[in-house]
């Protein structure tokens, strides 16, 4: 195969030259009164340049030679004869064959410059074609299925890349997957794992299996191999490699710095993630610890006082203790309900349970459930007569009415006013619950629905940061929105729009 | 029969919930016997014959709905669950499936007495009074009268039927299914909660003095409603 392709590469310049050489020949002949000797010899000068330009060292030899031979043969005396009966001649053949020599040296240096020149350019250019592709791609996968077609395009061959799986330390994955088949072949498999660890080219023209129909360049950054570029070259000339290999050199720089930045992007993006979530851990650690040891110290206390110490107590004391340990049992078990809550959110578990239902029946539920802990807190509930059936989640609307009405009662002084309205506003049904409290500064009005988010005004007082958080997410998954108006020192207002009518796809069924 | 000395089982895995009602529930006069496991609580249920059963839902053997279910087949007896789940769903399921009332965990020792008073009362009731007092709120059962603090009110027969049932039941959850089918009776608004609440709020504007904070029918958020039931 190879044979025969070189013959035929190789042939077709040598016969165009003979051609050449007769035609000028016969041209020659017939015009040899018109050209001296010298001219003649000096015209022959025109195919051997033109050959080496065109075909470089070798055809411009040959048509050198023959030249000369028909030269001699031609217009020498004796004509039609090899004979030179002038030795003088024999210094114009030596001095015809020097220039020969050395223009067609020059000639084809040049030439294979050009060649050397355009193969850059050409190289160059495809390099930049492809830097500018893989600066986009953040992803590991996506960049390799992007860059090794490129790569196979570009060199004519198939390549893979090879990169140490994260499973097993010893194994190399491949990809793209499609180049499965010829690339995680056990033997290129082995040879990607030792070019991997020794960080060294190695393959078809270099200096480890110098013989194989594979290359495989390592690619590293300076801080780390990141993977092997597997080509398959097939049976390219040796002679031609050393470019190949440069090229590939090159390519694989380029794809090794693409890879360490996908993984510093991404391992940027892990450390930035888990330190966030470690904020969020610790922040709950924080406040789950104290919310729950609070109230859990009041009825240890009370308890032991009690089982330790009672006969000293009035029946009053007793009764009083035994309240208090009711007390934290209650809010105990609101915090534990609040977590759950979250907890469900958060894995999205929230399932909607909704029915036809009266906001004046929820509301009622829910003040009924706070009965004992409104202390001395007037609740003025003003209900429009009209209010339409609305489509509801009845528990979880309790528990967001509940988290609502006892924060407006935990912010506000002793026989202050809670007013709770109810009204029908376009589309929406709009339930505000405004309590006579501390407020909540402008600039943290939307924050308090924050996960954690505690007022820093308040901060002393007791609490997770997690009840309007909760109120949010049940609020939005009925399609509605909950929002607090405030100024510092009038009280705050949360506003809850619920749709009154069943989003599509409901249909109102029990 | 007495409501003291009244056979009590109770079906709980939790020693120290078993222990809490044995210790309360005897000192109220109750005789107690218990079971830790739900097959245990079935063979119990069959050999001691309670007046009542007071059974957890989340059981290590069987589901609590599944010995409901094995109860339900032979005995009527009154069966109280008791659930730290606070699905709705699991109730509802429950009720439906024959359960009297519910309590959730944690529960005031006051409320679980209430229900199991409720429960033993409507077994013990032998013949149908014709006239029921609720506070002030009396209703004549025979001549479909109802009058509230000396005063004739005026009700449309659904509101009637749907104040009887709720009544008659005094102290006890009803489910809307279970009301929905004793009021209106067929199938056709079996799946219409809105129907119901519809006139619930008619009913609580007509008896109730503040219908935003009603005294006589409670909701039960997610599963029905309770008209409240005073000692008398």
């Amino acid at each position: 195969m190879e044979q025969k392709t070189t013959e035929s590469f190789i042939w077709k310049p040598y016969l165009i030259t003979v051609l050449f050489i007769v035609l000028m020949t016969i041209g020659l002949r017939a015009t040899r009164d018109f050209f001296d000797q010298v001219n003649a010899v000096l015209l022959y000068l025109v195919p051997v340049l033109y050959s080496a330009v065109r075909w470089g060292r070798g055809p411009a030899f040959f048509t050198a030679g023959i030249g000369i031979l028909a030269f001699d043969f031609f217009f020498v005396p004796p004509v039609f004869s090899f004979t030179v009966s002038d030795l003088r001649y024999l210094i114009s053949f030596i001095v015809f064959m020097s220039v020969a020599g050395l223009t067609a040296g020059l000639a084809s240096k040049l030439r294979s410059q050009i060649v050397q020149a355009r193969q850059r350019e050409a190289s160059t250019a495809a390099l930049y074609a492809l830097s500018r592709k893989i600066t986009a791609v953040s992803d590991l996968e996506a960049l390799l299925a992007e860059v090794v077609p490129h790569i196979s395009e570009m060199l004519k061959a198939q390549a893979a890349v090879l990169l140490p799986s994260r499973v097993e330390p010893m194994s190399m994955e491949v990809y793209p997957m499609d180049a499965q088949a010829w690339a995680a072949d056990e033997a290129h498999v082995s040879v990607a794992a030792w070019v991997y660890r020794h960080n060294a080219i190695a393959g078809r023209g270099t200096k480890s299996l110098r013989e194989a129909s594979e290359l495989y360049v390592p690619l590293h950054t300076d801080r780390q191999v990141h993977g092997v570029l597997v080509i398959s070259v097939g049976d390219i000339p040796l002679a031609e490699m050393p470019g190949l290999i440069l090229t590939a050199e090159a390519l694989s720089d380029l794809v090794a710095v693409a890879i360490s930045r996908v993984k510093l992007a991404s391992e940027a993006k892990v450390a930035q993630l888990s330190a966030e979530s470690e904020k969020l851990r610790t922040a709950m650690l924080d406040s789950l610890s104290h919310e729950l040891r609070t109230p859990l110290a009041a009825v240890t206390g009370s308890v032991t006082s009690l089982l330790e110490h009672e006969s000293l107590f009035t029946p009053e004391d007793r009764r009083e203790l035994l309240v208090t340990i009711r007390e934290g049992a209650g809010r105990m078990n609101r915090l534990v309900g609040n977590l759950l809550g979250m907890v469900r959110i958060e894995s999205g578990m929230l399932r909607l349970n909704k029915h036809w239902c009266g906001v004046e029946d929820i509301v009622g539920v829910a003040l009924t459930q706070l009965k004992d802990s409104l202390q001395q807190r007037v609740v003025d509930v003003r209900f429009d007569p009209d209010l339409p059936s609305v489509p509801l989640d009845e528990v979880l609307m309790e528990q967001v009415l509940i988290n609502v009405v006892s924060n407006a009662v935990k912010y506000s002084p002793e026989n202050s006013r809670i007013l709770i309205e109810a009204g029908r506003s376009g589309a929406m049904l709009e339930l505000k619950v405004r309590d006579e409290g501390k407020g909540i500064p402008a600039g943290e009005l939307q924050m308090v629905f924050e996960k954690f988010y505690r007022g820093k005004a308040t901060s002393s007082i007791p609490g997770t940061g997690l009840g309007l958080a909760i109120c949010k997410s049940i609020v939005e998954a009925h399609g509605g929105r909950i929002t607090a108006r405030s100024g510092t020192g009038q009280g705050t207002e949360i506003v809850i729009l619920l749709p009154v009518h069943m989003a599509e796809g409901e249909d109102g069924k029990i | 029969m007495s409501l003291s000395g009244a056979k009590i089982l109770i079906i709980d895995d939790e020693p120290q919930i078993r222990k809490l009602l044995r210790v309360t529930l005897n000192a109220h006069g109750y005789d107690i016997s218990e079971a830790a496991t739900g097959q245990e609580g079935v063979v119990q249920a069959t050999m001691i014959r309670p007046d009542l059963i007071v059974l957890d839902l989340g059981l290590p053997d069987i589901t609590g709905m599944e010995v409901l279910r094995q109860i339900r087949e032979w005995a009527q007896m009154p069966i109280i669950i008791l659930t730290a789940l606070d699905q709705e769903q699991d109730k509802v399921e429950a009720l439906d499936l024959g359960a009297d009332d519910y309590v959730t965990k944690p529960f005031g020792m006051g409320e679980l007495l209430a229900r199991m008073r409720v429960a033993l009362r409507h077994t013990a009731k032998t013949q149908d009074e014709p006239v029921l007092r609720l506070g002030g709120l009396v209703i004549d059962l025979s001549q479909r009268l109802v009058e509230l603090h000396g005063e004739k009110l005026k009700l449309t027969p659904t509101e009637y039927d749907l104040l009887k049932v709720l009544a008659i039941n005094a102290g006890r959850v009803m489910t809307h299914k279970q009301l929905l089918k004793q009021v209106w009776g067929g199938h056709q608004y079996e799946s219409d909660s809105q129907y119901l609440r519809v006139y619930v709020g008619h009913l609580r504007k007509k008896i109730e003095e503040d219908p935003a904070r009603p005294k006589y029918i409670l909701t039960e958020p997610g599963i029905g409603y309770r008209f409240a039931w005073q000692e008398m």
